[in-house]
């Protein structure tokens, strides 16, 4: 008996939990269905008597949502592409080859992984004015094309594929290029799609660093072009829920898809905190 | 190739395949730390020619004398207090929940992260809503009337519930991958010993958690202190009513990207670096001191 | 091809020297055997040979070709590691012909010649299977499938049996027996087990904290041990060590003074020491007390106890009622060692 109530109070608790975790998101589907003067009624529904589906069409063309998207979509994916080669080149040096100064220049990196980020804005954002590139493509992925994270955790499930395998592969006639390419990226590609999804979670969601980049429309990415748009929506609550969800679900069918990559992702990414 | 010494070609060819990496990093990291550093005591700087006609503390001296920036600490640390503890003790407890349950417990989790992988503007912008005076969400649901948004007094709280809202489900994850990693061998003494679930629960569960707990707070710590995506979309690129929402990144974003002033812009990102290399140096301590060694490499 | 390793040396760090002027010689087509307690060297040496590890001082030929400096990739090698080192992406046809696509073989050609070693290796009907979804057994037999796939002129197995159970350890045994002499390679493999060692090699190299210390048949080690090492390592049960001087009285057979002021440790086999009258018995009428008797499967293990040193004879047959009172024993399986542990004197080398 007092098993059972234990079940219903741990139950409880937590469907309470994920109703407050799903209220945004079920208001902002809720709302963005509605017309713009039914949702400031009182009582609010949660069931509205008729469905606005029109709502996406009018807010995907009231802002050039569609460029923000292929924008978004750019920058992810080169972002994420060219940040794994760099990642994976540097996380097979640092576990197979030898070299001068090898430990040294893999601690001085770990070390960078303190720094926060947003310190670099300002003179990264010079950097960028010299060189021309200020509301450009480059501005938005160049910056991005390394990661430190990224090349830790490869190098962390590099290192756990046993020795054996790159001697075997050696003595079989790969170089230390086909090694990489042929045996080392497939073999740890659980490792690598983890931390590409993070990192696909975080170009797609980046937010200050492309407000300050880009100056015109052309280049905003999806967040960056939502919150202008929230400008032109005034109090046009339904058009601006149907837009968020143009950025929200993408990734959303992502996680719910690759999920069980992200949790694998995020215990390889507390080993960024061990090594504090 | 086991014992191989490193030799000038080797070294080469290391330098070959690491290049793509160190240019952006050197470029876009390193070289950056240092000029951030450097700028921050520019005292007389032309951002066109970038030319630097005097240096010195005086930037320094500004923010010390700043009305606003003294602001945004303050924010800033109330925000934090707010916000670390809530996130922590709430995340624990569900993760609690979540590793006691058999059935439906993935499906909680699914739940729980959700937000952390929704773009933060985005979902505040849909907080935004929800916190509207008149017909938001939640003074429907608790009967009041309150302007979340508007008022100086309730302000700062509106951004706390939205970043606890975002943080739990990362810091769930990380918890139960902590709890998955205590052995279960340790409760199975303890209940040989006759240790009740209360007692297990004080004696093992808690002190084995002690290292992540740490690393959660931390992490939880810095990211809190960096907080602007939220501020940005919940007030609609503005800090708050009154400036009561203004923080540390947000005083830094405005001195840079809204008034231009490059240094101070510098020196207030130099201040919230110590800040971090504090707390960070505080957590190090604490690993040093119990000789922990965090999980994944626990000997 | 024929391996010849010529005063090689190999140092870690300066302190720690692994070998110090290593040299032998392996003849083509030959089964040779390193065997050796853990940590004599003996992984170290495949190694060396394969291009792992460079020495710091001497030659490595393959005929008459130096090899020293060339690259593992180079060298024309099959090695079996003692994990396998299968790659766990790759299904046991791709793992097979792995090799051949370095070499650039053409698709058709690489499938074909891994089917033809898949059953050479008695493996054929797992092809499609993934390395984790195999035995432990299976995954050797693909490691020297693969191992063997680009023909290599010399076979490297690290102690390729040491992960299996008893019964499948005795069939690979003779499967790599069947497949070296299929093929004719070179090979050369590490183990620990004297009797893998003794039941299929050509030749056993018997290695010791990083020195050789006999090259011979497993049939020669057993009779004619170069050294109380080689005594003690070979034959089970161990061979009976005692201190020469508390045998004296008992010797029987004249052995020359010369070599007896020299020896220390008189080391005799299990099976020579018997109740029964012995012809030309070494020694006769040991005092002994028996403490224990155990069948083992075929064989009777006598414990005696004879002054402080525990005997084991495995010549005493078995139930035997009465308490032994004395022993004899045989002049075969008797060696005596100086004080440097070299043989000088074997019972049955002066008949």
């Amino acid at each position: 008996m007092t098993r059972l109530l234990k079940n219903v109070i741990r139950y409880g608790l937590l469907t309470l939990g994920a109703l407050v975790m799903l209220l945004p998101f079920a208001w902002m589907i809720v709302t963005s269905l509605q017309s713009p003067t039914a949702v400031f009624a009182i009582p609010h529904t949660w069931f509205p008597s008729s469905l606005q589906w029109g709502n996406f069409s009018k807010a995907w063309h009231a802002a050039p949502f569609a460029r923000y998207c292929f924008n978004s979509i750019l920058v992810t994916f080169i972002t994420t592409l060219g940040q794994l080669f760099t990642s994976i080149l540097a996380a097979f040096t640092f576990t197979h080859l030898h070299f001068c100064g090898r430990r040294t220049l893999f601690a001085g990196l770990i070390a960078l992984m303190m720094v926060p980020g947003e310190l670099l804005l300002i003179p990264n954002f010079v950097t960028l004015s010299r060189l021309h590139w200020i509301d450009t493509y480059a501005a938005l992925i160049v910056p991005w094309l390394a990661s430190i994270f990224t090349m830790f955790a490869l190098r962390q499930a590099f290192h756990a594929q046993p020795r054996s395998i790159y001697y075997a592969a050696r003595l079989d006639g790969a170089s230390d290029w086909q090694y990489l390419w042929h045996i080392l990226v497939p073999a740890s590609r659980t490792t690598i799609t983890a931390v590409a999804i993070l990192q696909i979670i975080a170009s797609w969601n980046s937010f200050m660093w492309p407000l300050i980049v880009t100056n015109s429309d052309r280049l905003r990415t999806l967040p960056v072009g939502l919150t202008s748009f929230t400008s032109e929506a005034g109090t046009n609550y339904p058009l601006l829920m149907a837009a968020t969800i143009f950025v929200i679900v993408p990734l959303l069918i992502l996680y719910l898809g690759l999920q069980k990559y992200i949790v694998a992702g995020i215990t390889q990414a507390s080993a960024k905190g061990s090594s504090l | 190739m086991i014992n191989a010494k490193p030799t000038l070609k080797s070294t080469l060819k290391a330098l070959l395949y690491l290049a793509p990496l160190l240019i952006v990093t050197i470029t876009f990291t390193i070289w950056p730390l240092i000029s951030s550093f450097l700028m921050s005591f520019y005292t007389k700087y032309n951002y066109f020619t970038n030319q630097v006609k005097a240096m010195g503390g005086a930037n320094f001296a500004y923010l010390w004398q700043n009305p606003d920036f003294h602001l945004a600490v303050r924010n800033t640390l109330v925000f934090v207090i707010g916000v670390v503890p809530l996130t922590v003790i709430l995340s624990l407890g569900i993760a609690l929940l979540l590793n006691q349950i058999n059935w439906l417990s993935s499906f909680f989790r699914t739940i729980y992260f959700l937000p952390f992988v929704t773009s933060t503007v985005a979902i505040s912008l849909v907080w935004n809503w929800i916190f509207h005076q008149d017909n938001g969400l939640l003074n429907a649901l608790l009967g009041g009337s309150v302007d979340w948004l508007n008022d100086p007094h309730y302000s700062l709280t509106a951004l706390i519930i939205v970043c606890v809202w975002r943080g739990l489900g990362f810091n769930i994850v990380l918890f139960l991958a902590g709890l998955n990693n205590i052995d279960n061998h340790y409760y199975q003494a303890a209940k040989l010993d006759g240790a009740s679930a209360w007692q297990q629960f004080t004696n093992v569960t808690l002190p084995m958690l002690a290292p992540i707990t740490v690393l959660i707070t931390v992490n939880e710590i810095i990211s809190s202190f960096k907080v602007f995506d939220q501020i940005y979309a919940l007030f609609h690129g503005q800090a708050g009513p009154a400036n009561a929402d203004l923080t540390m990144m947000y005083y830094l974003y405005q001195k840079f990207y809204v008034e231009g002033q490059y240094p101070v812009a510098a020196a207030s990102g130099v201040v919230l670096f110590i800040f971090i290399v504090i707390i960070t140096g505080l957590a190090f301590w604490y690993f040093q001191r119990h000789s922990i060694k965090i999980w994944g490499r626990r000997s | 091809m024929q391996v010849t390793l010529k005063g090689i040396q190999l140092a870690y760090d300066r302190h720690n020297k692994i070998f110090d002027q290593l040299s032998f010689h392996v003849q083509d087509g030959e089964l040779l055997a390193l065997l050796g307690p853990s940590g004599s060297g003996k992984s170290t040496i495949l190694n060396l040979i394969a291009g792992l590890l460079t020495p710091n001082a001497g030659q490595i030929l393959f005929d008459e070709t130096d090899v020293t400096k060339l690259d593992a990739r180079n060298r024309n090698i099959g090695m079996v590691f003692q994990d396998y080192a299968l790659y766990p992406q790759l299904n046991v046809m791709d793992n097979i012909a792995f090799p051949l696509k370095m070499a650039h073989v053409k698709k058709a050609t690489r499938r074909e010649q891994a089917q033809k070693l898949a059953k050479l290796v008695h493996i054929e009907s797992l092809l499609t299977k993934f390395p984790n979804e195999l035995s432990g057994g299976q995954q050797q037999r693909v490691a020297i499938a693969r191992a063997l796939a680009k023909k290599p002129k010399i076979l490297l197995l690290d102690e390729p049996l040491s992960n299996l159970d008893a019964g499948l350890r005795v069939e690979l045994r003779d499967e790599i027996r069947h497949i070296q002499q299929v093929t004719g390679v070179t090979t050369i493999f590490v183990t620990h087990d004297q009797n893998d060692a003794l039941r299929i090699a050509d030749k056993i190299i018997v290695l010791a904290n990083g020195v050789i210390q006999q090259v011979s048949t497993g049939a020669d080690l057993y009779r004619h041990p170069r050294n109380l090492f080689v005594a003690q390592f070979i034959g089970s049960p161990k061979i009976n060590t005692i201190p020469v001087a508390n045998l004296i009285p008992y010797i029987s057979k004249e052995i020359p003074a010369s070599i007896l002021t020299q020896a220390v440790t008189a080391a005799f086999r299990s099976e020579s020491i018997t109740n029964d009258p012995v012809a030309n018995a070494l020694m006769t009428n040991l005092p002994v007390t028996m403490t224990h008797q155990v069948q083992i499967g075929r064989d009777s293990q006598t414990q005696l106890q004879f002054e402080n040193n525990r005997l084991i004879s495995t010549a005493i047959s078995d139930n035997y009622t009465q308490k032994i009172q004395t022993i004899n024993v045989a002049p075969r399986g008797f060696f005596l060692f100086n004080d440097d542990d070299v043989c000088i004197w074997e019972g049955d080398a002066h008949d």
